[in-house]
């Protein structure tokens, strides 16, 4: 345990030490920042627009973030050869690998945090200093918090036998299916004239790939008066849906890594 | 160099663990998750996809980005309004509301605008779109169950658009009326609908009910105006419906008390006759009578493909599409109009040469159609008529079966597309289809320009020499 813990400790300082992470965060917050200045833009409500426009922003962000910290993560040790002076020590490769996935989700945690204080500050700025409508705000970027540590479970799945640059494509791809397939699914569902052939396929993929649309719960926050039923139990379900799928994604990465030659 | 940590003690054991996760996050995505994701949470609710949006467009759909850009776009096309480019508006109206389906303003007015603006020259309505129309408010309705705005706004359209069947503007106001946010003075709207339907006593319930919420609300609070207006309007619309409603023989009739002297009693003979002359190439000029002198009544003349699809007599299912489709049956004709009764007669010419794209006479055979409803008519011609037709009748064209329940007047005429186009045979000769009954008016006041000198008797006098 203390490998892993101190495993992930040093990643975190690498990470918080990368440049191009701390450019596209601030990146992110710039945007945050001037976010309710562009309401004025559009046609919708201003308190709407501000909503979604914030949430996307620290969404796409923290997508980025995610991707970029992971899929260099071991091919980096590997070039390096740092890693030879890490297991050589007693340190199983499954620790190795754990402790640099728990590293990066805290770093990712840490730079989500950041982002959304800036969101709650300027929203409760732009609300008149009202703090009423921000607890509900505030669901999103937990739920995103999940979302990006499922995502980075991809990555550091895929980085135990691609190169960066294809990591880098191969997760970006599964996040944009991940969140597109749930909307498709449910247009097939809905179809009176989709075979049911494909009708059942379609079921596979939705039942087998990573669901990150499960996570995009902004729709109730952004257009509010929607009445969900049971929202915390949908909240708990997804939530063990990802540890779940992390578990699968770790098991399947510490697999490889450990047949891996380095 | 191999650092290999031997892990193959371990294999049965984390293949039993990735598969008992596999299996738990299954079950969790298909038996709780994604149904709740569906119902709560779905951005388009389904329509993204059917909808053919494209790749980048769903992206956008699916970020927060939605209603930021649904929002621009929305700026967008109020300059195609402003510059009356209407067409390029349909597309926006799809894709915004697809983006953004919370935004109710676009469904309501992207449906007026589909339903009201499309016309030809002469400022007749593209009644082809209409089912599209409909079937826009029915998703607005779908994806803003909470608010009363867009039950309202379909109800409106089948009230004041379609004017024919108010069986259905009742259920969308009905639905309206259970949403709490429903404004006061719109609820008045559905004892309207409910009289039109001729639900008579349901529209007096409506009336009482609604005055005495409008009474008990001015008495909370007398400084507000619209409160003394609101009620004050409704006590007035109770007593005409009474009025009425005692005029009309309406409860006489429902004690079962003869008819005899009531305004509905004996039922009023229209005299309809129509002869309809295709004067030049698409334009059909109409002529008639119908014997009511007081001004008021507007015969609807509809003029559509023989096989045109979903038609119904004098009109078409309208509800027929649950898609919004803004491609409306292209190759085929619906030309629908109002002909002016004044002085017992009507004569009216419908230019549709100059609008092509809006009357393809792309079939051969057509139908012409003459319609009356006494739903439609106004107030003072409905105090002889009758909420249902009661009142009136017609030797000829009297019709009992095309509107359950009501009385109305239902003429039909076949017309060729030879005919309408002038071509072949009627290359040199004018067409003419008429009615049966149909008799030249040779009167010297009626063809000499004088007949903007309307004479108004009462249709309740006696006196029904013409």
């Amino acid at each position: 345990m203390r490998a892993i813990v101190s495993i992930a400790t040093t990643t975190v300082g690498e990470a918080i030490r990368r440049r191009v992470l701390l450019i596209i965060l601030l990146i992110g917050v710039l945007f945050l920042a001037v976010a309710p200045g562009l309401g004025v833009l559009s046609a919708r409500s201003e308190t709407t627009v501000l909503r979604g426009m914030m949430l996307g922003v620290i969404q796409l962000t923290s997508a980025v973030i995610a991707i970029v910290l992971t899929v260099y993560m071991l091919p980096n040790e590997i070039e390096r050869r740092t890693i030879y002076t890490i297991l050589s020590k007693p340190v199983m490769r499954w620790q190795f690998l754990i402790g640099k996935y728990l590293g990066s989700i805290l770093a990712l945690g840490l730079m989500m945090l950041l982002m959304t204080a800036v969101m709650v500050f300027f929203f409760w700025w732009q609300q008149n200093r009202d703090f009423s409508a921000v607890p509900d705000l505030l669901k999103a970027p937990v739920m995103y918090f999940i979302q990006m540590s499922l995502l980075a479970a991809v990555a550091v799945f895929f980085s135990t036998f691609v190169a960066p640059l294809v990591n880098f494509f191969l997760s970006g791809g599964l996040y944009l299916l991940g969140s597109l397939f749930n909307p498709f699914f449910q247009t097939l569902q809905e179809s009176q004239q989709t075979p049911p052939v494909a009708k059942a396929f379609a079921w596979v993929i939705n039942t087998a790939l990573p669901n990150f649309a499960n996570y995009n719960i902004q729709n109730p926050i952004i257009n509010p008066g929607q009445t969900i039923a049971n929202e915390g139990a949908y909240y708990f379900q997804v939530t063990v849906y990802g540890v779940l799928y992390i578990g699968i994604l770790l098991v399947a990465g510490i697999w490889v890594f450990d047949r891996r030659e380095v | 160099m191999n650092m290999k940590n031997n892990t193959s003690a371990l294999k049965p054991i984390l293949i039993g663990v990735a598969a008992a996760c596999f299996a738990g996050q299954a079950f969790l995505q298909s038996q709780f998750i994604f149904p709740k994701w569906k119902q709560d949470f779905s951005p388009g609710r389904g329509k993204m996809v059917a909808n053919g949006l494209s790749p980048d467009q769903m992206l956008f759909a699916l970020t927060g980005f939605r209603e930021m850009v649904a929002g621009i776009l929305w700026v967008r096309a109020d300059s195609f309004f402003d510059s009356g480019n209407y067409d390029a508006i349909l597309p926006i109206i799809r894709l915004v509301t697809i983006l953004d389906p919370r935004q109710i303003d676009v469904y309501a007015t992207g449906m007026w605008h589909i339903g009201y603006n499309f016309t030809d020259e002469e400022q007749r309505s593209d009644r082809r779109y209409i089912p599209s129309a409909l079937a826009l408010g029915k998703e607005g309705c779908r994806s803003n169950p909470e608010t009363y705005e867009m039950f309202f706004e379909t109800g409106w359209m089948w009230y004041h658009k379609i004017d024919d069947d108010y069986s259905n503007a009742v259920k969308w106001f009905e639905e309206a009326q259970k949403r709490p946010d429903m404004l006061p003075a719109r609820k008045n709207l559905l004892s309207n609908a409910y009289e039109r339907n001729g639900q008579v006593d349901k529209s007096l319930d409506t009336l009482f009910s609604l005055y005495d919420s409008a009474r008990k609300t001015f008495g909370e609070d007398k400084s507000v105006f619209g409160n003394r207006q609101n009620r004050d309007t409704l006590e007035r619309k109770l007593d005409t419906t009474l009025v009425r409603m005692g005029q009309r023989g309406w409860f006489a009739s429902k004690e079962g008390r003869p008819l005899t002297g009531y305004d509905v009693n004996p039922p009023f003979d229209v005299n309809f006759s129509c002869k309809v002359s295709v004067v030049d190439r698409r334009v059909l000029k109409f002529e008639g009578t119908w014997g009511v002198k007081p001004v008021g009544t507007r015969i609807r003349a509809v003029l559509k493909d023989a096989d045109y699809p979903n038609a119904e007599p004098a009109g078409m299912l309208w509800d027929s599409s649950n898609d919004v489709n803004l491609d409306p049956p292209r190759d085929k004709t619906f030309m629908q109009e109002q002909l002016f009764v004044k002085n017992t007669r009507f004569n009216k010419k419908v230019d549709m040469s100059k609008d092509p794209t809006m009357y393809p006479f792309s079939g051969d055979k057509y139908v012409l159609e003459l319609y009356y409803n006494a739903r439609s008519a106004p107030p003072h011609i409905q105090d002889k008529f009758g909420w249902n037709g009661e009142g009136m009748t017609d030797k000829n064209w009297l019709n009992t079966e095309i509107r359950p329940g009501q009385r109305v007047i239902y003429a039909t005429l076949p017309i060729t597309k030879d005919m309408i186009l002038r071509r072949g045979e009627w290359r040199d000769k004018v067409p003419v289809v008429k009615t049966s009954n149909f008799k030249e008016d040779t009167s010297k006041s009626y063809n000499s320009g004088d007949s903007f000198v309307i004479d108004l008797p009462a249709l309740r006098s006696d006196d029904r020499k013409q």
